[in-house]
């Protein structure tokens, strides 16, 4: 495919010659190859490209140039404004040494760009201490050339860990044919591929092995509501993996990206079954990635409300005392520890009114002395975890209720 | 292309007092001489000075100036002899009716011979901007910062081998000079008197003026190239050395401001109500000598901010409009949320207190205040390889009383601020009591620091 974005060492007499209309431009050019390109997709809303090239220049002063440099793009969005040439070094024989101070002045520099009307280009006006070839890059912002992550989580057949493969794919609609190009996502490897135009391109940055899964089931009245009519108690319970992005569970290397992913399950017959996809969040260090699973249908929590009571503090100032008893069957051969999810405002405005902010409330004595509560997005949202044994064994044996019990009271209603 | 002509009739003696009516003339044209321009950023105003040589004959003289296709405002064209100028006089300014886009001067002279002479104008289309380019180095400790001025020319006439100025700052215009220059020499609304005018070009010439003196000579082009920058009146002024040319319609960009190893601070920023929900890294220094700048103020303009990486090449770190920055004014680049740098807060409980009650006509009783009292846990995590340097706003609304066991200030009376350096890979917490007084409680809107 042709590439579009050119660079031109151009015969300064002929430009100069000729500084009228952009159609006018009459250019006898030398074209220095690209030796190499950079794609730097650290920044997640602005890609950076590096091309470096070799480019001859003739002696000259910082007053008068003497070395134009025509920089042209076709059919490509290139931040106009963002473009960048940088003499990284200059050649001697075989080999390139780094650019020295000349009285003071770097040897080789830029004296001024021109940007000629209607076109897509520009040209610089280069300065060189003496006639050399000088190694240079050039750098500038561009459109279409986009990036995302993804992930693929591979979980072992009793779910205890996965294996968790992050990739990075680069799409390339910007109208350039990059050829082969150092890609750099700034962390994990960078990769040296062919980038061509209009292609997607996926690699994996980094895989994580043995990484120990949470499984959590949650049930959450008053984000799901009742699981239907016909059940009125009882609601969905929802299951996830949870990660933890920490050296202790086999990650923490680096933030992990928002993307999609896909999680599969070892089928135990040398094959996979897909489980489900979801969309991770941006994890930070010490992060939890929770990836939705779907629903559980062999775990069944009801919830009744048994009791509503109102007691009068002053005037028209209440305590509002709850009991709710939960029902679970756990139909799993396995054991589990379901996550009980309260609203506690949620529960104020349904049994005593307005809570006037975060409602205020206490655990009263009936609460179940076996569950543990833990308040992971704040003081009013308590998750009481459950701890469920598995499901009898035998073909006539009844799977066991387990009965849990949050007994509170929200305080000061009116 | 030249569109801007003066040009000396011949047979002065024939044509005088009708020459609008003829329309065959024989005449010659004077080249343009040394060409000054000073532009202004804040208005699409450029002041154009440009030099001619001429020859008059004693006696009068009818000089035309002529400039179709291009943006000048014609109540703004002046005329001035450099040389001969006791003996050379300008007797009158006519605006040809059925000849748009020209004028004549009448000039009595009583000298014969070539006559140096000074003709300025305002035209638009001619623009100016700035904007920074800043590379660190991979430690993100110092920066070499490079500012760059870019002349636009779409004036609609090209100047040759010009003296570009650039003036910083902001000036008042009644009108805009392309409306002016559409109008092609109707007079201006009665608002704008010839005398308020008058005035203002007296003004703002007297300030190029000075300008000039403390230039050293105004048209002189000998010298290295270097863009000097001086104060003028509550302006500065960017002059580039030597000349330029930049044709009709297209820029121009050249190097202002360079300094290298210039030192800056990295702070992190959590402001809810100014950032968003993430806190955000910004990169800070100042137009100072002691950050190797401060030779001038720093035009408004886009900062762009890269890291050089070890391997030569640079990472893009984030963009910013800044605007004007005086001599020794901080700078502020924000770059936006880091995902090395989490912060997070939480409410771990709430309790409500001290409520009063007001009576009905029956005695019965309404809760009408009451305080609210919460405790927040603030956690900032930083997983950097260097420590940071946090600074957390929080607004809260209402009459507040606020205690910490970590020195807090408040930064207005509904804001409160707390700094922390946070160590590499570690994190710091934050904790807080708030009470928050309600209904008849609240007595004021502000936050009482409690220590």
């Amino acid at each position: 495919m042709r590439s579009t974005v050119a660079i031109a060492f151009v015969a300064a007499a002929v430009l100069l010659l000729a500084p009228g209309r952009a159609s006018a431009r009459i250019k006898l050019a030398a074209l220095p190859e690209r030796e190499r390109v950079d794609i730097q997709l650290d920044n997640d809303r602005y890609t950076l490209v590096e091309e470096q090239r070799i480019v001859p220049l003739l002696k000259s002063t910082p007053q008068q140039g003497n070395n134009m440099i025509d920089f042209s793009w076709t059919n490509t969005q290139i931040d106009k404004d963002s473009i960048q040439f940088r003499p990284i070094a200059i050649k001697e024989g075989e080999t390139f040494r780094p650019i020295r101070k000349v009285d003071g002045q770097d040897e080789v520099g830029v004296i001024n760009v021109a940007y000629p009307p209607g076109e897509n280009s520009l040209v610089w006006e280069v300065f060189s201490a003496d006639a050399c070839a000088v190694k240079v890059k050039v750098s500038y912002l561009i459109a279409g050339l986009t990036r995302s992550f993804s992930y693929r989580a591979g979980a072992d057949k009793d779910e205890t860990s996965l294996t968790l493969k992050k990739y990075i794919q680069l799409r390339n609609y910007s109208g350039e044919d990059f050829g082969q190009a150092g890609v750099w996502a700034g962390f994990g490897p960078q990769f040296l591929k062919p980038v061509g135009q209009q292609e997607d391109i996926k690699m994996l940055l980094h895989r994580f092995d043995g990484v120990p899964i949470d499984k959590t089931y949650t049930f959450d009245w008053y984000t799901n509501g009742r699981l239907s009519p016909e059940k009125p108690l009882a609601s969905k319970v929802v299951m996830h993996y949870k990660l933890v992005n920490d050296e202790k569970h086999a990650m923490g290397l680096f933030p992990l990206q928002g993307g999609k992913a896909r999680i599969f399950i070892d089928d135990g017959r040398g094959g996979e079954a897909f489980l489900g996809e979801d969309w991770a969040q941006l994890t930070p260090l010490d992060g939890d990635m929770k990836l939705y699973l779907g629903e559980a249908r062999d775990i069944v929590c009801t919830r009744t409300v048994k009791t509503n009571k109102r007691h009068k503090v002053q005037g028209n100032l209440f305590n509002q005392e709850i009991e709710i008893v939960y029902e679970i069957e756990n139909f799993k051969d396995k054991p589990a520890t379901l996550d009980i999810v309260e609203q506690i405002n949620s529960m104020a405005r349904e049994f005593g009114g307005d809570p006037h902010g975060d409602a205020e409330w206490e655990i009263e004595p009936r609460t179940s002395k076996e569950i543990g509560i833990t308040y992971e997005t704040g003081g009013a949202t308590p998750a009481l975890h459950v701890k469920l044994p598995p499901a009898a064994k035998g073909k006539d044996a009844k799977v066991a209720k387990q009965t849990a019990v949050f007994h509170l009271t929200i305080k000061n209603l009116w | 292309m030249m569109r801007i002509m003066i040009i000396a009739a011949l047979g002065l003696t024939f044509l005088a007092g009708e020459a609008a009516a003829k329309n065959i003339d024989l005449v010659t044209l004077p080249k343009r001489g040394a060409v000054q321009l000073t532009i202004y950023n804040s208005e699409d105003l450029t002041l154009v000075k440009e030099t001619r040589d001429i020859t008059l004959k004693a006696g009068a003289n009818k000089l035309q100036f002529s400039w179709a296709g291009t943006l000048i405002d014609p109540t703004s064209v002046e005329f001035r002899p450099l040389t001969h100028a006791d003996k050379v006089e300008l007797v009158d300014t006519i605006f040809p009716g059925q000849k748009p886009q020209h004028l004549i001067w009448n000039v009595d002279s009583q000298f014969e011979g070539q006559v140096k002479v000074e003709v300025t104008y305002f035209t638009s289309g001619l623009t100016w901007s700035m904007d920074y380019v800043a590379v660190t180095d991979p430690a993100e400790s110092a920066m070499r910062l490079s500012g760059y001025v870019r002349v636009f020319n779409n004036s609609g006439e090209e100047y040759e081998n010009a003296q570009v100025r650039l003036i910083v700052g902001t000036i008042n215009l009644v009108e805009k000079i392309a409306e002016l220059a559409r109008r092609q020499g109707i007079p201006p609304p009665a608002v704008e008197t010839k005398y308020s005018r008058a005035l203002k070009r007296k003004a703002v010439m007297a300030g190029i003026a000075q300008a000039e003196m403390l230039a050293g000579g105004a048209l002189d082009a000998s010298g290295p190239k270097e863009i000097i920058k001086e104060g003028l009146s509550e302006y500065f002024m960017f002059t580039v050395e030597g000349t330029e040319t930049i044709p009709d319609g297209w820029s121009k960009r050249m190097i202002a401001v360079e300094a290298d190893d210039v030192k800056f601070d990295i702070v992190y920023r959590m402001r809810s109500y100014q950032y968003g929900d993430r806190p955000v890294r910004l990169f800070v220094w100042r137009n100072d000598a002691e950050h190797k700048l401060g030779d001038s103020p720093l035009p408004d303009g886009r900062v762009r901010l890269f890291r050089a990486n070890e391997s030569e090449a640079l990472s893009f770190l984030g963009e910013q409009l800044i605007s004007y920055v005086p001599v020794k004014a901080e700078i502020e680049v924000n770059l936006g949320p880091d995902d090395l740098v989490v912060y997070e807060t939480r409410n771990t409980s709430t309790k409500r207190l001290a409520f009063h009650f007001r009576k009905d006509d029956r005695g019965k009783e309404y809760v009408d205040g009451w305080d609210e009292r919460q405790e927040w846990i603030d956690t900032i995590r930083n997983y950097r390889t260097k420590a940071i340097t946090f600074e957390l706003r929080r607004q809260w609304v209402g009459d507040v009383e606020y205690e910490s066991e970590v020195d807090t200030t408040l930064f207005d009376y509904r804001t409160i601020q707390a700094g922390f350096t946070v160590g590499a890979r570690s994190k710091q917490q934050y904790p807080a009591t708030v009470v928050r007084h309600q209904g008849v409680n609240s007595r004021q809107s502000r936050i009482t620091l409690k220590k």
